[in-house]
């Protein structure tokens, strides 16, 4: 069986280690990119689109909410699940990112059970999966 | 802009606590015993800026020890296998999450700069224009541990207005 995708974008390198961490946990593949115009330049080259976006909101070059603004209106990458892991915890930019077409949102900072949580709720936690 | 700064110690210890339940101690087994000690020595320091209706500083401080414990918690390494840019990388994180949650308790319209981290002493550090309005200061595994917040100079002159 092919395992899953999941991109981790943060510009902390801590941070996407961490997050890789976890979704190496639950058996997927990870990729990494430092920013949201990185995650789509390795997503035009990518001939499958990963299942799974986890995705920083504060980064260089294009932050978070831009990325999933511009994932979302990609017919190719529609079905990406995109999952916001940010500090910005005020309702207002909640409210945004899921406007803007975020499944989940994730404030830091969050546990590994917290997160793993969150994407058992959205079907991601493949069966088996060490968690 | 003068806003109230409803930011107080103990809100930062509730963030701390968080990042320690997070992060550098998901066991619960070595918390950070507070010391109350806003002079407790410092070898490197993280900060983020927030700008808007409030402005000033989170700064994350500790010993160099402490910073290649937090590192390799982080990171799930061995401490002597942590590298000067995993403790640049973690701090810089660390003041990143605390700063944002400290910015979500302002008022709207406070804006956090990407963080920055600076490997010598807080004290050898420069805010200019800026004071220490609140602070958790401890130890973890006897290494000195702090997270500050410090306000620029125009809001504590309207403060006084």
């Amino acid at each position: 069986m092919t395992p899953m995708r999941a991109m981790v974008i943060d510009d902390s390198r801590a941070m996407r280690m961490i997050l890789k961490r976890i979704v190496t946990k639950l058996n997927f593949e990870a990729v990494e990119a430092g920013d949201g115009k990185e995650a789509l330049d390795l997503l035009a080259d990518m001939t499958e689109v990963p299942e799974l976006a986890l995705i920083d909101w504060n980064m260089p070059n294009m932050n978070g909410l831009e990325f999933v603004t511009k994932v979302r209106a990609d017919p190719r990458l529609r079905e990406m699940t995109l999952v916001m892991v940010t500090t910005e915890s005020e309702q207002s930019q909640i409210v945004r990112a899921l406007a803007a077409g975020a499944h989940e949102y994730v404030i830091k900072p969050f546990t590994e059970g917290a997160m793993i949580e969150k994407l058992a709720l959205l079907g991601l936690v493949p069966t088996g999966a060490n968690s | 802009m003068s806003v109230e700064v409803e930011v107080n110690e103990s809100d930062l210890a509730e963030m701390v606590e968080q990042v320690w339940e997070s992060y550098l101690d998901p066991e619960g087994i070595s918390p950070l015993i507070p010391t109350y000690d806003e002079n407790q020595p410092s070898e490197v320091h993280s900060s983020v800026s927030i700008t808007g209706s409030w402005s000033g500083h989170v700064v994350y401080a500790c010993s160099r020890a402490a910073a290649q414990r937090a590192a390799a918690a982080f990171l799930a390494m061995e401490m002597d296998e942590v590298s000067e840019d995993d403790i640049s990388d973690t701090l810089g994180e660390l003041a990143n999450i605390v700063g944002g949650n400290v910015k979500a308790m302002l008022p709207a319209g406070a804006h956090l700069s990407l963080p920055q981290v600076v490997l010598v002493s807080e004290s050898s550090a420069r805010y200019p224009n800026a004071k220490r309005i609140s602070g958790v200061y401890g130890m973890w595994e006897g290494e000195p541990v702090s997270v500050s917040m410090w306000q620029s100079s125009a809001d504590n002159k309207e403060e006084g207005a």
